[in-house]
């Protein structure tokens, strides 16, 4: 298996700090809550974050006796660097924000095949399965505009949930879905197992 | 420069003469097969792909009824033949959108063997349905000799 592009371009802790602040420049937050969202130890992110702000990628402001970070907007390679952010590690941020709409009627959304497998190729498109009572053209007209920002073609899979029940256990198609990685959008693995009862 | 039917010419489009008959026989084979993706008794998969067979006969029709032709020699035909129906007959473009996701859908079924859900064969209906009213009015107001 080759590695994937973003783990290849940033070593982790990079890639889920600047994740985080690059692609939400308005929010300024205090080390400790960068590492709770982050699922980072708190320890070990204060040097991430004094680096990543000495270069200039982040900011660093006082609030009340606190220090916190945010995104430096006005840095030279700002820009491109979100834009490399939200096309690689920022794709289920992406692709939440888009389905927010509909997340009502929702009961589960993630990314499946080689983009949730870390084996993306240049022309790999992003599956994305949709578990709920949506319509497909509700579907495609919510995810269509996260093609240009991905530069990825997005593949909507849209299930009723009695559907998706009664067929996950023998359809071949499914059970590889849900054998392999996935990027849970809504919802997480523990509410797949009850909607499948394994 | 905007996309024209006569620019694609030679490079997925061949020239042809608007044809009565032609039309008559693709407009009859895709109500057929509009009716029998009503056919409860037939798999998600099989009544998503008569819808999807309608979808492109009619996106034939629309070529046709301009004196044009997708090339079948060249690869994308159907990608063609979708995206040429805002030029060919003003179809809508977010409905374009909804067509050419139903393609990639029927690629993904056809050659992956992807599980076809019961929400995309509902759609491939529904927007085949539309694209026949769309295409009987367009004809109708259009190029009513060749009704």
């Amino acid at each position: 298996m080759h590695q994937s592009l973003p783990s290849l371009l940033f070593p982790e802790y990079r890639r889920r700090v600047l994740g985080l602040l690059l692609l939400r420049p308005d929010e300024a937050l205090h080390g400790r809550e960068i590492a709770r969202r982050t699922g980072l130890p708190a320890g070990t992110i204060t040097r991430e974050l004094t680096k990543l702000a000495e270069v200039g990628l982040l900011k660093r402001t006082k609030r009340g006796n606190q220090q916190v970070y945010s995104a430096d907007t006005s840095g030279p390679i700002y820009t491109e660097l979100a834009s490399i952010l939200r096309k690689t590690s920022g794709l289920a941020d992406v692709l939440v924000q888009a389905l927010a709409p509909a997340a009502t009627k929702l009961r589960l959304a993630f990314v499946f095949g080689s983009v949730a497998r870390g084996e993306e190729t240049a022309g790999s498109d992003v599956d994305v399965m949709l578990i709920g009572e949506l319509g497909f053209r509700e579907a495609v007209e919510l995810l269509y505009p996260c093609q240009a920002i991905l530069g990825r073609e997005v593949n909507p899979k849209v299930f009723a949930t009695p559907e998706f029940t009664e067929k996950a256990a023998a359809e071949p198609f499914l059970r590889d879905v849900l054998a392999k990685p996935k990027i849970f959008l809504i919802g997480n693995a523990h509410d797949l197992e009850e909607l499948v009862g394994s | 420069m905007p996309m024209t039917l006569k620019n694609l010419l030679g490079l997925s489009l061949d020239a042809v003469a608007p044809d009565k008959a032609h039309i008559g026989k693709l407009l009859a084979a895709a109500e057929r097969n509009l009716a029998d993706a009503r056919l409860q008794g037939l798999s998600t998969e099989n009544r998503f792909d008569a819808s999807y067979k309608a979808i492109m006969q009619l996106a034939m029709v629309a070529l046709n009824a301009n004196g044009y032709r997708t090339m079948t020699s060249k690869p994308g035909h159907h990608q063609t033949a979708i995206q040429t129906l805002p030029t060919s007959v003003g179809l809508a473009q977010n409905k374009v959108i909804v067509l050419d996701a139903l393609r990639k859908q029927r690629n993904l079924s056809d050659y992956s063997g992807d599980l076809v859900s019961d929400a995309a064969a509902a759609e491939c209906l529904a927007s085949a349905s539309d694209l026949l009213a769309h295409v009987r009015a367009w004809l109708a107001a259009h190029r009513p000799e060749l009704l």
